[in-house]
């Protein structure tokens, strides 16, 4: 609070003040009092006038400047309220009632759209498991009636479930507090299961896949690593190149403290321009605008549940050349 | 012939599973009324128990707990919740595996063989004609009049793509095996060829049995897949 602007917000009690000095000093002036009476009067005049201002002055300083601090200091500025003393003086008694009022009312709201989107979770969470009830079956009776149907059903099936699976782990990344569960699991097998499911789509596009020396453990949950897995081996066959034989190539590597998995393929890799940006929500990137269609979303995905896991995720490429995604975990301690 | 029971509240996938199990050479029925499964389950003297979790009025994992206090007959729980939560929950109770829809027919094929084998160890000696096929050592040898008098010519070993494509042939005897399906067996086992190398991997296979005197033994039947013939 500076006392410049306080005192410019006060200029009419001060020029109001000065209006009536003037007058009564005229008024003293035409009753002929003593000279000495005259300088009295003036130093008690002003005296009471500064003393009023800067009483006022002061009190609200404290507060407001009290006020300000916390607020600067605080991560939520909503929680303001809870720190906050009852002034003494009225205008900030009024305003501190109203913050309350404001305050409450918006905590209501909040909370009821948190709990709109809690609902919505759950709905969204129970859909996709009823969802794969009729794909399960599609995917069964594609199998039991294969001389009828076509391989090309299956794999849209498959394509189906993984849409699905985004918006599965969507949901899980941005809400989840318990559906995870971290421990120490089996890379190879996470690796094995990811593979399996995209077993078609590799043989189809005639990607080769290379796995090299995996570490035996990591730290993380199973299921999520392996949707993410899923994305980073989706679009490297997305994004395979068509001149030279596509090439998958999985493994680990020890840097320091950090376990490294590896994801490289030899596809047409990502723009200098783009790669800072791949793992941002909804971006597609010139890839995403020239060759497959994108939601920009995988990635997103990818990175958010990577940092729910504690896992560190980035991108190496070269474009035309290689693209190489790699996991970061904590090395376990024994 | 095993016995499987299948205990699912979704019309279209129990009657598909069946027929699925059926296809591959098992008797496979399922639980039609969801009171007293636990009863029920314990009555069927089944083989194997394809259990979904989340079945209306029915706790699949209570149900899990319950049924492992009287029997010991393996369970695979099959869940679209794919949470690695439920599945830690699973095992944890006693289940022999965890398999989340939708999932790859061969493979809960390939679960359950590997389920049933492990609960009943039938021996890890497959014969074909007068041939031993020796999967630990990956060997073939040739049965010799007197027995088991072995020279060196009448044994040879196979690689590990080519053991499991005629382990597969021959646990499907009398039955087309799709492409698709060896190499579903041949993914599974950490063997990623592509098609070619199937191709290729085939002919060997011929070759090696062929110099037993069995040039014909593999049949190619056209866009359906491999047949092993008997005679």
């Amino acid at each position: 609070m500076l006392l410049k602007k306080y005192l410019k917000d006060k200029l009419f009690v001060i020029l109001f003040g000065t209006g009536i000095f003037i007058v009564l000093f005229m008024l003293l002036v035409a009753f002929k009092v003593p000279a000495s009476l005259k300088t009295a009067f003036t130093l008690i005049f002003w005296f009471f006038l500064v003393v009023s201002i800067g009483f006022e002055y002061a009190r609200r300083y404290r507060f407001y400047n009290e006020l300000k601090n916390n607020l600067d200091g605080l991560d939520q500025k909503y929680l303001i309220l809870e720190m906050l003393e009852r002034p003494d003086f009225y205008e900030g008694q009024i305003m501190t009632d109203i913050l309350y009022e404001i305050d409450k009312s918006m905590t209501e709201q909040v909370k009821k759209y948190s709990l709109n989107m809690e609902d919505f979770k759950e709905y969204i969470e129970m859909w996709i498991h009823e969802v794969k009830i009729p794909i399960s079956s599609l995917v069964l009776m594609c199998h039991n009636h294969q001389d009828a149907l076509d391989k090309k059903y299956i794999s849209q099936i498959k394509r189906l479930d993984r849409y699905i699976d985004q918006v599965l782990y969507y949901v899980r990344a941005e809400h989840a507090e318990k559906d995870y569960r971290i421990k120490k699991t089996d890379l190879k097998k996470m690796v094995h299961n990811v593979v399996m499911n995209n077993k078609d789509d590799l043989l189809e596009t005639g990607v080769n896949l290379k796995l090299g020396e995996l570490a035996q453990t990591v730290v993380t949950d199973a299921k999520w690593l392996e949707f993410i897995l899923n994305q980073i081996i989706n679009n490297a066959v997305k994004y395979r190149r068509e001149d030279v034989e596509p090439e998958i190539a999985v493994w680990t590597e020890k840097k320091d403290y950090l376990v490294l998995l590896h994801v490289r393929d030899n596809g047409i890799g990502i723009p200098q321009n783009d790669i800072g940006r791949i793992f941002e929500k909804s971006f597609t990137g010139e890839n995403g605008r020239k060759h497959a269609k994108s939601t920009g979303m995988g990635l997103y995905i990818a990175k958010n549940l990577c940092r729910k896991l504690g896992h560190g995720i980035g991108a190496e490429s070269v474009a035309g050349e290689f693209t190489d995604i790699w996991i970061g975990f904590e090395e376990e301690k024994d | 012939m095993k016995k499987i029971l299948i205990v699912e509240d979704d019309m279209a996938i129990c009657e598909e599973l069946v027929e699925l199990l059926q296809n591959n050479g098992y008797e496979a029925s399922a639980i039609r009324q969801f009171t007293n499964v636990r009863e029920q389950l314990l009555l069927a003297s089944a083989d194997l128990i394809l259990l979904d979790i989340n079945i209306p009025g029915l706790n699949g994992e209570m149900l899990l707990k319950e049924f492992r206090k009287e029997s010991q007959t393996p369970v695979i729980m099959v869940t679209s919740r794919a949470s690695e939560v439920d599945e830690v929950l699973s095992m944890s109770l006693g289940a022999d595996d965890y398999i989340t829809k939708p999932y790859n027919p061969t493979i809960l094929l390939l679960r359950i063989a590997a389920i049933l084998k492990r609960t009943e160890y039938n021996g890890e000696v497959l014969t074909y004609r007068d041939l031993v096929i020796n999967l630990p050592k990956g060997t073939l040898t040739k049965r010799t009049e007197g027995g088991n008098s072995l020279n060196g010519e009448t044994e040879l070993s196979l690689t590990k793509n080519e053991m499991l494509i005629l382990q597969t042939l021959l646990n499907n005897r009398n039955r087309i095996v799709k492409r698709d399906e060896l190499m579903t067996v041949l993914w599974d086992n950490d063997e990623f060829i592509n098609d070619n190398a199937l191709t290729v991997n085939i002919s060997r296979l011929r070759a090696k049995l062929s110099d037993f005197g069995y040039p014909d033994a593999i049949e190619t039947r056209k866009k359906q897949g491999y047949l092993l013939l008997e005679e």
